[in-house]
């Protein structure tokens, strides 16, 4: 019967591994949490269920480039009671949509927009069937001090007698799921772990003294690979000047990071997913929204701050289930870097005494005495606990920072598999280790790529071809 | 004309009467008294806020080349002195009507040339390029209302952008179709227009804004009814300032000055300075009131004569009549076109 509903609503005729189990618990109206690597069709588990359901599914997404990106794929799919509640919304367009709520089936909204008295009067006496709390493991792995408006969620649905809630996830450790059940008081929730490991995706390291011969040998390494391809880089400026490199190696590349406008960002994006680009030069602002299968590579520049944030970029390649490379680079010295980026942002015990000693709190941000970012933590931490307990807090905060870095450190250093360091960091085993499967296991760079090189119009056509062939007719 | 260049030939139009920021708030568009006055004083309607983005370092740093390059001096109190005389006028701009919104219709543009080459391709499940949801809703409606599924109406984009890009130059043409995205061809990004026309991202930019604007007044004139139909309130004829308008509204309903100032609690002198952007703002007002034809003649003659349009000078040879005056003839009169 489900399965005729799936044929029907979405027009597939099978369901993928685990997306049944979910739904039909999502059914019963029983809280769950499900993870389900990225790419293997996490968004049905809610959208089935809302069509089947009574009342509207409300989805509570983290990123608004996620959102938009899900409110797209459901237009494009033809589904039209679908409404992004967020702070793109003018003042009256939000008094308009909240005015006309009760249309919708799926009603998207993000975090801080729940704080807001008049979204969460309108939530709280609109009938829902389903509470999506989508990207959940950022409840712990930014939430905890960067979206302190997500550990809220919870308050704004009474407990009794308010809908299910599905929390949804592509990467969770044990200590993340614990985090996301406490934290958003889940009741008993069946619960739904897919593997996180993907078999396809080989795991490479390589280690240099310093970071020219590393920069060489990846640059190398992108001048001569076949298929698509994704460097991961830590800065904007790093985007740009190393983008540039390649083009002067004649490669098809291009950068892409939260400082260009929009719709260079779209065009940027649709040239890779139309293949008349091979490689991206990205922030970790690229991956979300690029619906493309047959990314080959994923290269990273340096390690990241966590191996969630690890499996999660490389986790971009081989969704075509074909076989895919990551490489993770390393030069000596990278772990300072990577040390500081991620703990910047932490407050220290100076700005929480700066901050209990000003009359307006703020000033310690117009004074420069820390970054918008430490005031937003220490503003919600210091209106729950004292000084002596925030201070600890942030102590362990920074230390549980160091730890899941020294875990990405062990992948740089270790000379055991690393597939299996990866899959145990998310309390998980490797069930079948592939024959290709990491540099230690004695894996190889050799890939058989079908190419999918698409030529683009040339660029210096005279304007009456381009307009032609924009439309032919 | 490059970034650089556009600012020596302002620096030059100012005269070096002004400091070395003029240009920034004139590129801005930045609705003090004294930007709006001086756009109407040295006649540079074209520039106002045509970089309503431009950041106050980039536009420093190009100023440290132009010193350094020998092109410009600038002194401690912020005046300067132009050394190289740019002859070259700058393309076709006309930053006073559009301020910005150009880019609005070039958003409304794209997200229809997209959705009609989808058509042409006979698939319309597409991602749109254009996020913004009042873009998205202006398009939708435009497609509505130019009957959309009958499914010609690409055609007729198509002959209409033909129209109006021929019309322009070829790389004008080239520039604006390397933008747009449809069913089998991507645009292009900032970037990489810039490395293809060996140009820094802000030229590439500039140029763009030009093209707009030319691709705007070719629309009003031509008979383009689709391309016409996506500039609706892409042009401004509105005075710059809110008071101003307050002002407007009150002159218009047949208020004196002084009766203005009374009711509003201002100052005679800032109520002159609304009826000035009134008159730089509004093709059809009237000078009669303030001045006679003998009056705008005498100083239109002087301008010329004294290559200055300071008004200290002015007056002085012209003693009888008052600043304001002064002021409202050199607003309307310097404009080239309304």
């Amino acid at each position: 019967m489900l399965t005729e509903a799936l044929q029907r609503y979405f027009g597939y005729t099978t369901f993928r591994p685990g997306q049944q189990a979910v739904i039909e618990a999502v059914l019963r109206g029983e809280d769950v949490v499900a993870v389900l690597p990225t790419g293997t069709g996490k968004s049905l588990c809610y959208q089935l269920p809302t069509k089947l359901l009574p009342h509207a599914t409300l989805i509570v997404s983290p990123l608004l480039s996620l959102m938009q990106d899900q409110v797209e794929q459901l237009k494009k799919m033809g589904e039209r009671r679908v409404i992004a509640l967020n702070s793109f919304l003018n003042r009256a367009q939000k008094q308009h949509v909240l005015a006309t709520l009760s249309q919708y089936e799926f009603i998207f909204t993000s975090p801080e927009m729940l704080q807001q008295p008049d979204v969460r009067a309108v939530l709280q006496t609109l009938p829902l069937s389903l509470i999506v709390v989508d990207e959940a493991h950022c409840l712990s792995q930014w939430g905890f001090d960067f979206r302190p408006d997500y550990l809220q969620i919870a308050d704004v649905f009474q407990q009794h007698g308010r809908p299910g809630i599905l929390a949804l996830s592509a990467t969770a450790t044990q200590q993340v799921l614990a985090d996301i059940k406490h934290y958003l008081r889940l009741n008993e929730p069946f619960e739904l772990i897919q593997s996180v490991d993907r078999p396809n995706i080989r795991l490479m390291r390589e280690r240099f003294t310093t970071q020219e011969e590393k920069l060489q040998w990846a640059f190398s390494y992108i001048e001569a690979a076949k298929g698509a391809g994704i460097l991961y880089t830590q800065s904007r400026k790093k985007c740009e000047h190393y983008a540039q490199q390649l083009l002067a190696r004649h490669v098809r590349v291009a950068y892409y990071h939260a400082g260009m406008d929009m719709y260079d960002r779209q065009l940027i994006q649709q040239q890779f997913i139309a293949g008349e680009l091979d490689w991206i030069v990205a922030t970790n602002a690229f991956g979300m929204g690029v619906h493309k299968d047959n990314i080959r590579h994923v290269l990273h520049d340096v390690f990241p701050a966590t191996v969630a944030n690890y499996m999660q970029e490389i986790g971009r390649a081989g969704r075509d289930g074909e076989p895919a490379i990551a490489v993770l680079l390393y030069a000596q010295g990278d772990e300072q870097l990577v040390t500081y980026v991620a703990t910047e942002d932490i407050p220290n015990d100076v700005q929480v005494d700066l901050y209990t000693q000003q009359v307006d709190p703020y000033d310690i941000v117009r004074h420069g005495a820390a970054s918008d970012t430490q005031f937003r933590v220490l503003h919600y931490w210091l209106q729950q606990k004292n000084a002596q307990q925030v201070k600890h807090l942030l102590g362990e905060l920074r230390l549980e920072k160091r730890k899941q870095i020294e875990a990405m450190q062990q992948i740089v250093s270790t000379a055991a598999c690393l597939r299996q360091l990866v899959v145990n960091a998310f309390g998980q085993v490797v069930e079948e280790k592939p024959t290709e499967c990491c540099i230690n296991c004695g894996a190889t760079y050799e890939l058989h790529v079908v190419m999918d090189k698409k030529a683009p119009l040339a660029m210096d056509v005279n304007w009456q071809m381009r307009l032609h062939a924009l439309f032919p007719l | 004309m490059k970034f650089k260049q556009l600012l020596l030939y302002l620096l030059q139009s100012f005269r070096e009467e002004r400091t070395v920021s003029a240009p920034y708030h004139l590129l801005k568009g930045k609705r003090s008294g004294q930007t709006i006055q001086d756009v109407g004083l040295f006649s540079l309607y074209a520039y106002f806020g045509i970089l309503p983005k431009l950041a106050r370092t980039r536009f420093d740093e190009a100023i440290d080349e132009l010193v350094q390059e020998g092109r410009l001096t600038v002194y401690e109190d912020g005046y300067y002195m132009v050394h190289q005389t740019i002859n070259e006028a700058p393309p076709y701009y006309d930053g006073w009507h559009y301020r910005g919104h150009e880019h609005v219709f070039f958003a409304r543009l794209s997200l229809a040339v997209q959705t009609l080459s989808q058509q042409q391709a006979g698939d319309l499940r597409f991602v749109p390029l254009q996020k913004d949801e009042a873009v998205q809703q202006y398009v939708r409606d435009f497609l509505r209302w130019a009957h959309y599924e009958t499914g010609t109406i690409g055609r007729v984009l198509k002959e209409e952008l033909m129209l109006v890009c021929s019309e322009l130059s070829e790389q004008q043409a080239q520039r604006l179709l390397l933008r747009l995205s449809g069913a089998h061809v991507t645009g292009y990004s900032w970037a990489q227009l810039a490395l293809f026309y060996d140009e820094t991202q802000l030229d590439t930019q500039l140029s763009f804004v030009s093209v707009l604007h030319t691709v705007l007044a070719h629309i009003e004139r031509l008979n383009v009814p689709l391309l016409q139909a996506l500039t609706q309130h892409i042009k401004v004829d509105t005075v710059v300032t809110h008071s101003a308008l307050q002002t407007a509204q009150l002159y218009n309903e047949g208020h004196t000055l002084e009766q203005i100032a009374q009711l509003r609690r201002l100052k005679i002198s800032t109520i002159e300075d609304h009826i000035v952007e009134m008159a730089m703002s509004d093709a059809t007002f009237s000078l009669a009131p303030f001045v006679n034809e003998q009056d705008v003649a005498n100083v239109q003659m002087l301008v010329e004569q004294l290559q200055t349009r300071k008004l200290k000078p002015l007056k002085e040879h012209l003693p009888h009549m008052s600043y304001f005056q002064l002021r409202l003839i050199l607003a309307k009169g310097g404009r080239s076109s309304c």
